[in-house]
Order: C-alpha cells, then structure tokens, then sequence
C-alpha cells in the first residue's frame, strides 16, 4: 500500500508527533509498504530517504505555545508536487487543524485521507474562528483517529463527531533490552528517582517533585533526585531548595538510547505533570524499559496505567507525592510488582499492535477497488 | 451606472450562484460517497466477522455448547444482507437495512463464549483455529472503525443537507437521508 504521511512539525526539533511520524513511516517500510512523509525541515540537514521537505519551519506562536510551522504559496507548490509524485493509496495527515502542511494536504488531496488527532489541548476562541474556514476540507476525512480518549474528548467538542482511538505506539523491545547505567541506579540507602522532561515547562512538574523531594530527604537522607531533560539549569537548581538541589543531578537532554538506559536504571520513575497531557507515552516507555512508575493522576495517565500498572498520587499534592515516594522506596517487592505489571501492560502499546490498527483503518477507509496494490 | 455594467454585475452574480451551487453538489455528491463506502466497509467486515465465528464454531476447540451457540449467532448474521439496491447508484447502498439486532447478538455470543481464559488458550496452540481467532479479531476491530466513519460520514451529510442552498435547490435530489448504525461491536481484548 502507498501511504503518505504528513506532519506539520518541523522535523529538525525533537516533539511526541514527529516521533509517532517517523516510527510509523519506519514501520510501515519495513511491514512491506511504501510510505512517504512530508515535514518542514531545512533542505540542507541530514534527512531520512523517506521524508521530503515541505521547506523551513518559522517560529509561530499558536494554541498557546510557539510551535515552528510551514505555510505560503511556496510550500504549498511543494505539497501539491509531493502529493503529485507520490501517488497515494491513502493520505494519513497528523494534526489536521494545524496552519501547517497537513492542512494544505488536506486541501489539495483528492483521495481517502485519514487523519490523527493528537492534542488534548485546543482553544476553542481559534477554533471557532478557523472552523468554517475549515468545515468542507474536514469533511474529506474518511476515517479520524485520536490518540487518546483526552484527545478524542478534544474532537468531540471542538470539532463535533466522533473519531476511533489508537494509541501512540513504542517499540517495547529497544526500552526492555536496554543496558543499565551504574552511575543512574541506586545503591542501599541510596535510592534514585528519576524525571524526564523539559525542566523549565511548568506543566511537567518539576517543581512538584522537588517539594516532595524536601519531605523525602529528611527520611531518607541518600535519596537522589536525577533529572533528564531540556531546559534551564541553573534556573531549575535555584528554584530548588539548597538541600533539595544537592541532591539532584541534573543530565540535560538524552539520545533515545540513552532516555532507555536512564529509565531502565532508576529505582523509581516519578511522572509529576500537572496537566496538558494527552496521552502520556513517557509512561509507557518507562514500563516498556521495566521501571515502577508513580504518576500525578491525570485522567490521560489513569488510562495508560491501567489496573495496577502503575501508582498515582494526588495531581499537584507534594506532600500525596512524597509519601507515595517513601512507600514505594520502603518496600522492593512493591516495586518490583510495579515494574512486571508495567512491562506487561506496556506491550500493550507496542508499534506492532498499534500499527496493526493503523492499516485496518487505512484498510477501512480505501475501497478495494480503487487500491493499487495488496498488502498483507 | 451604465447598462452595461449592470449586465456585467449580473452575469457575474448569476455565475458566483450558479459556482457555488456546482460546489455544493460536489460537496454533498461527495459526502454521500463516503456514506457508501464506509458501509460497504462495514458490511464487508461484519461477513468476514461471522464467516470467522462460523469456521471457529466448527473447528473443534470449543466446547460443543459454546460452538453451537456461536454458530446459531453467526450463521443468523450471515443470513442478512445489506439493501443494496445497484453497485454504481449512489442513492442506494446507504441504509443497514435493520441488521442491528442480530449483529448486537453475535458481538454478545462472542463475548459470552470467547472468554478471555478461552481466547489466551486457543492463541497458545497456535493451530489453524488461532489464525482464526486472530481473523475475527482483526474483523471485529475492522467493524468498529467503520461504523464510527460511517456514522461520521452521515452526521456530515445530515448537516450538509440541512443547509438552505442544499433544501432550495434541492440538490440531495431522491437520495435518502442516511441513517447512523448503532450496536454493540465490541472486540474480545478491548483495550
């Protein structure tokens, strides 16, 4: 099967969309199928033979955050050619309502088009304002897929009707086979809790669990606290209590090789967001890598944890989450319940089952007569 | 103003009205096909569903209660036909045809007779009746997405063709109002 990709984020910056984008058109290529993907990227970095440039991403500021986008007459040319060469059994856009290539591939394709709707967060002031501008374009979509039920909430209300949920898909054997780091695992007496992502994002949760962290310490004195992600350092070590912040060690942004190893080294992997999660596959790479996972209770988070996957503590309560912490550090056999329950709930979640859902779409939505080619 | 500019303002209004309702044909022509196609794709799948439940029932793994029950569900299933009037007429093809019911009862007859415990036993022999499970699973998940297009598809159309241009000019011609597909598709293992 000819399948095009589309995303709208540049591909040069490392985000949730185009990570699902790349694994996918991986996948799909090595299952059999041609996949294309089209993404803003400069023309002169190192590309992926599958992915065509769509041209440079600018820095816009919308739905409340700066996202780099690619829009103008000139894109617009690029897509109509991609879509032109490519010769698509089905067109597969990702973010569908973002002022970026998916949009101009929606307006441009004529064929069946399935589109994947990722955020859970979509202001509804822009969205009133786009939507007939948008409506009869929307309406070419044949099959909508949400990648949780907080992101199919989204579609729900913002955009009306309904659409099928498949969730984000992790390659559970590359996190499951990773080597442990020494440096990153505890020792008796010396637990180490980790945390993952952007430090100077408030709705990550930094600061939640650096409070906890002051509770947790003054029980367990060699806790470590060690912190993966972009960001701010010595913002986010200042904003820490002195004792807090000597505790903590801070490794800056990790290689997806490293990002496995570092999950699969810690004692406890702590998920402290606040909110704006939609789907949450953070936690799912942390059970996939065989960590116990102790997550803020967002109803996004909840899902993925499933029963007894996971534990939870109350969203933005520090003191809720120190003594979680203090509960799950006290008691190894809870933990290593925790991490087998999570490595069983995470294959789950693997590409092979969520791409395999992703094809029975495509499947669905192109009528046999009109596909080019078969497919197993 | 002159004669001729009021002719030229109206034969420029006249082909404004007559392009935009072109696009509104379009439009609706559009929608209605994709009505049509996620039902077939739909009535393809639920036969491939009983056809599954069929060879399942008949293979031997099951006890003979749950085979017979099963059986009696699918072939009751496979007994009903979509409407389809003719292949290439759009204004055909696009109602159920009352197949709810005994659709809703198959998915029922699948929950109650393969279990979880009874699925996770045929899965491990790994026999033809496993690739067989995995087909009617595969069906079943196939059902769902298309009802959950379809039944888009024809909120999209019901909007469409509640618009004033749509009931003015009638441009839905005798195509019937498409009707949404409610009933239990769940799948065994459901996430």
């Amino acid at each position: 099967m000819r399948v095009g990709l589309v995303c709208p984020y540049s591909f040069d910056v490392p985000g949730g969309v185009q990570f699902h984008v790349r694994d996918l058109a991986e996948w799909l290529a090595a299952h059999g199928h041609a996949a294309q993907v089209l993404a803003p990227a400069d023309d002169d970095a190192d590309l992926p033979p599958y992915l065509t440039s769509c041209g440079r991403a600018i820095p816009v500021r919308y739905n409340g955050s700066v996202a780099r986008l690619t829009f103008g007459p000139v894109t617009a040319a690029r897509v109509n050619r991609w879509l032109a060469d490519g010769d698509f059994d089905v067109l597969h856009l990702h973010e569908p309502m973002t002022p970026s290539a998916s949009v101009l591939a929606l307006w441009a394709f004529d064929g069946p088009i399935v589109a994947t709707f990722h955020t859970a967060t979509l202001r509804s002031r822009a969205m009133s304002a786009a939507y007939p501008l948008l409506r009869p374009s929307l309406e070419k979509i044949s099959g909508r897929i949400a990648v949780s039920e907080a992101a199919r909430r989204t579609v729900i209300r913002h955009i009306g009707g309904d659409a099928v949920v498949i969730p984000n898909g992790v390659d559970v054997a590359a996190f499951a086979g990773a080597r442990p780091e020494p440096a990153w695992c505890g020792r008796p007496g010396a637990p180490t809790i980790g945390f993952l992502g952007r430090i100077d994002e408030p709705r990550k949760g930094l600061a939640v669990l650096s409070a906890a962290m002051e509770h947790v310490l003054g029980r367990m004195p060699g806790a470590r606290l060690v912190v993966a992600g972009p960001g701010d350092v010595d913002g986010a070590r200042d904003a820490m209590s002195p004792v807090v912040a000597a505790a903590s060690e801070f490794l800056g942004p990790l290689s997806d090789a490293d990002k496995a190893r570092f999950l699969h080294s810690v004692d406890l992997y702590v998920a402290p967001n606040t909110g704006g999660e939609s789907f949450g596959i953070i936690l799912v790479e942390a059970m996939a890598a065989g960590a116990p996972v102790l997550a803020s209770d967002l109803p996004a988070f909840l899902r993925v944890l499933g029963e007894g996957a996971g534990a939870s503590f109350t969203n933005e309560d520090s003191g809720a989450l120190a003594s979680e912490i203090l509960r799950l550090l006290d008691n190894d056999g809870l933990r290593v319940a925790l991490a087998a329950a999570g490595s069983v709930r995470a294959r789950d979640f693997d590409w092979s089952i969520v791409a395999n859902d992703i094809l029975a779409v495509y499947d669905t939505v192109t009528p046999p007569g009109l596909r080019s080619r078969a497919w197993n | 103003m002159e004669l001729i500019s009021w002719v030229i303002l109206a034969v420029a209004l006249a082909l404004g009205v007559a392009w935009y309702l072109s696009y509104s044909a379009a439009r609706l022509d559009r929608l209605h096909a994709k009505v049509e196609g996620a039902l077939s794709a739909l009535d393809a799948n639920l036969v491939r569903r009983a056809e599954s439940s069929l060879e399942l029932a008949n293979s031997g793994v099951l006890d003979p209660a749950s085979a017979l029950l099963l059986a009696t569900a699918a072939s009751d299933a496979l007994e009903r036909e979509t409407e389809h009037a003719l292949p290439d007429d759009l204004l055909d093809g696009q109602r159920f045809g009352g197949r709810e019911d005994v659709e809703s009862d198959l998915t029922e007859t699948i929950r109650a007779t393969l279990t979880p415990g009874v699925v996770a036993q045929i899965a491990s022999d790994e026999g033809p009746a496993a690739e067989e499970l995995e087909r009617l699973i595969a069906a079943g998940r196939r059902v769902q997405f298309a009802r959950n297009f379809h039944n888009q598809a024809v909120r999209d159309v019901r909007r469409v063709r509640g618009k004033r241009v749509v009931r003015w000019f009638r441009l839905a011609g005798h195509a019937e109002l498409p009707e949404p597909v409610d009933f239990d598709d769940a799948v065994p293992g459901d996430r």
